[in-house]
């Protein structure tokens, strides 16, 4: 922190702009494997609307008195129609943490479908480079497809609501099963507490893959800048993983899901480039033009 | 449309409260493409060049109501210098005078957009500016 040299923000956004420009084919060989010292990692998911955003903004502003350097990746969905965005995270986060030591960056989901976006491991990697303590990524907030995060991030918070009742059930099997920390956002609000019970119930008949972690339930009510247990929460899971995780297979999955999202990056330019009559081909042709224009990297 | 993938952030300085033109802009903005920004309304020169600097915008745009358009493009310019980033291309837009244009041309902003003006025509004239060099 202290002996850290000074953030040089403009280098540090010019950087993640290079590397979120960065085609299929140059990408494979720029992101290389993680630095002995790095930064902590979280990741946030959750329904669009569960506060992510205010939620991150407050944890910034505890941190900030720390001293310790924070930044945020926050990504928002990108149009299917124009391929552009609004991106609005930022806005409701310097509302809460309006402070000029926390760098955030606005992200657009592009091409992922993952709630992600292209490139984002290469993004972590510059943020670990400009010596940030903690690195906040907010995912687009789809659902149950967000899991992705998993793959980079040390921790995975899920944020839901009280009124999020009716989809516990139906996220059983999904990202409900893989986060490491659950917060119950907008506490104040009716039925956080039958939430919580609801979440406990269904996370104690899934303790199979954990290897001993017990996820917790915190309530929050991030408007109020009532984060309750959450920065405990995220404590006890920080010395849980650095004590017991198992790197190989987090290298692992962190080296699959950076392949597979350079493959998908390609296959999205492919599509892109390719002229509008091709669809006008069999599925199987058009299929074998995907296949011949899939270059190994570099060309 | 080559506003594709161009970093644009849309800010409204000073103290009017009007913004609906700024969100016509934004929206135009994301349906030609761009990755677009809003401060919302009332935010400093210092917290608009900070925003700017931290999202690496191709391009930034006042939305100016209040007849202050001298002294916030004058200030915006100042905080982007501070951090390095004078060459961050300025559009302003609102309320301005069209006796007014020409100073604020030769104040460093690249193009001013009125009410006057219809949406493909502002958003040609952004792309034109975002090609041409300081």
């Amino acid at each position: 922190m202290s002996d850290n040299p000074p953030l040089n923000r403009r280098q540090l956004s010019r950087e993640l702009t290079a590397a979120s420009r960065a085609t299929a084919g140059q990408l494979i060989n720029r992101v290389g494997p993680d630095r002995e010292r790095r930064a902590y990692r979280i990741g946030f998911t959750g329904p669009p609307g569960a506060g992510k955003s205010t939620l991150i903004a407050q944890l910034a502003a505890a941190r900030a008195e720390s001293e310790a350097r924070v930044g945020v990746l926050a990504i928002d969905p990108s149009s299917p129609l124009s391929g552009g965005s609004i991106l609005g995270d930022r806005i409701r986060m310097d509302e809460v943490a309006d402070s000029p030591d926390l760098f955030i960056r606005s992200l657009p989901s592009r091409w992922a479908h993952d709630g992600l976006t292209g490139n984002v491991a290469e993004m972590l990697q510059i943020m670990d480079r400009h010596h940030f303590d903690e690195v906040f990524l907010e995912t687009v907030g789809v659902g149950q497809t967000d899991h992705a995060v998993k793959a980079l991030v040390d921790t995975v918070v899920l944020v839901l609501v009280p009124e999020s009742g009716d989809s516990i059930q139906a996220m059983k099997a999904g990202i409900l099963e893989m986060a490491d920390v659950y917060v119950v956002n907008k506490s104040d609000r009716p039925n956080a507490e039958r939430i919580v019970g609801e979440i406990e119930g269904v996370l104690a008949l899934s303790t199979g893959s954990r290897r001993g972690w017990q996820p917790p339930v915190v309530t929050t009510s991030a408007t109020r800048n009532e984060l309750g247990d959450l920065l405990g929460a995220l404590a006890s899971h920080r010395a849980w993983t650095e004590a017991n995780r198992d790197d190989l297979a987090w290298r692992r999955r962190a080296e699959r899901h950076h392949v597979q999202s350079v493959l998908n990056q390609q296959i999205a330019e492919i599509a892109e480039q390719a002229p509008v009559e091709l669809f006008d081909a069999s599925g199987a042709e058009i299929y074998a033009h995907f296949l011949t224009h899939l270059t190994p990297p570099g060309d | 449309m080559s506003l594709a993938g161009k970093r644009i952030l849309v800010a409204k300085p000073g103290l009017d409260g009007h913004d609906i033109g700024a969100k016509i802009i934004t929206l135009a903005l994301r349906d030609a493409g761009a990755d677009v920004i809003y401060t919302g309304l009332r935010k400093s020169p210092d917290y608009i060049a900070r925003v700017a600097v931290d999202e690496d915008v191709d391009a930034l745009g006042l939305s100016i109501l209040s007849g202050s358009h001298h002294e916030l493009l004058a200030q915006t310019r100042t905080e982007l210098a501070a951090r390095d980033a004078a060459d961050i291309k300025i559009f302003v837009g609102g309320t301005i005078p069209p006796q007014d244009h020409q100073a604020l041309i030769d104040a460093g902003a690249a193009r001013i957009f009125t009410s006057e003006m219809t949406i493909d025509h502002v958003l040609a004239e952004l792309e034109l500016a975002l090609t041409e060099t300081a």
